[in-house]
């Protein structure tokens, strides 16, 4: 695609169609964005910062056929790669910091669940538990 | 010939916009189910399926190329990852919620299921006999 191209009715009607993809994707990742700040758990955010990344991946495979641009394929193939270690990673890391903290204390996760429990249901109420 | 190129447009703009549709699915599930294992069983299976469909259908969109190659690699490689990530995500979450039992169904051992299994067979074989 160059920007002051004349193009022929096929090509207008693929661009036209690869702009609709685009702005629809667009509008979905700010949709799982609500889920990841709103989500109770942990694995509810994961999840949703998950999704946002194969969305991406779609993005980006149109743009590359939209610019014309082979190598931006590479570029996808490597996000893909690269988030699904970060999952692996931080799951890893948070069972084992929460093994960790069940075994030096036990009554440490009580003491969590509680100042949980305090700042969950409103806003202004988690500054007593702090 | 101008029909394959049609062909060729009406086919993968179909798959595209069916993996679009599945994307929409999905993202509606993960905000009206409950629980957070729940939401995980919607975004793994609509993640899969809406990414293969729109890639298959970009696919067919760029011809016979090296780029085509790219693109089969990352659906194949989606399938070996994402269910390896759900399983993780599951384990996380089981292991760090301290009151799973409001949510589902918890066995300590093994041996209760397959008591449980046991009875529900009896009864069953009784009632057809």
């Amino acid at each position: 695609m160059q920007i002051n191209e004349k193009l022929t009715a096929l090509e207008a009607v693929y661009h036209g169609m690869y702009m609709t993809v685009l702005v629809v994707l667009a509008i979905m990742l700010f949709a799982c964005l609500i889920r990841a700040v709103k989500g109770p758990r942990v694995a509810d955010r994961i999840v949703a910062v998950n999704m946002m990344g194969t969305m991406v991946m779609v993005m980006i495979t149109v743009l590359s056929l939209l610019l014309e641009e082979g190598f931006l394929v590479d570029i996808c193939l490597i996000y893909a790669l690269v988030s699904f270690l970060a999952v692996i990673v931080i799951t890893k890391v948070y069972v084992g910091v929460f093994r960790e903290t069940q075994q030096n204390s036990p009554g440490a996760h009580e003491e969590i669940r509680n100042r949980n429990a305090l700042e969950t249901p409103g806003m202004g109420e988690g500054k007593e538990g702090v | 010939m101008e029909i394959f190129e049609w062909i060729r447009l009406i086919l993968g703009g179909g798959l595209v916009l069916c993996g679009l549709i599945i994307f929409l699915i999905e993202l509606y599930g993960i905000f009206h189910l409950d629980y957070a294992l729940n939401r995980m069983h919607a975004a793994a299976m609509g993640d899969t399926l809406g990414i293969s469909f729109s890639l298959v259908g970009l696919m067919i969109f760029s011809g016979l190329n090296f780029t085509t190659l790219k693109m089969m690699l990352i659906v194949i490689f989606l399938w070996f990852a994402s269910p390896v990530s759900s399983h993780l995500l599951a384990a996380l979450e089981v292991t760090t919620n301290e009151n799973l039992k409001e949510h589902c169904q918890v066995y300590d051992d093994l041996k209760i299921l397959e008591k449980e299994l046991k009875e529900e067979k009896e009864v069953t074989g009784g009632k057809e006999a």
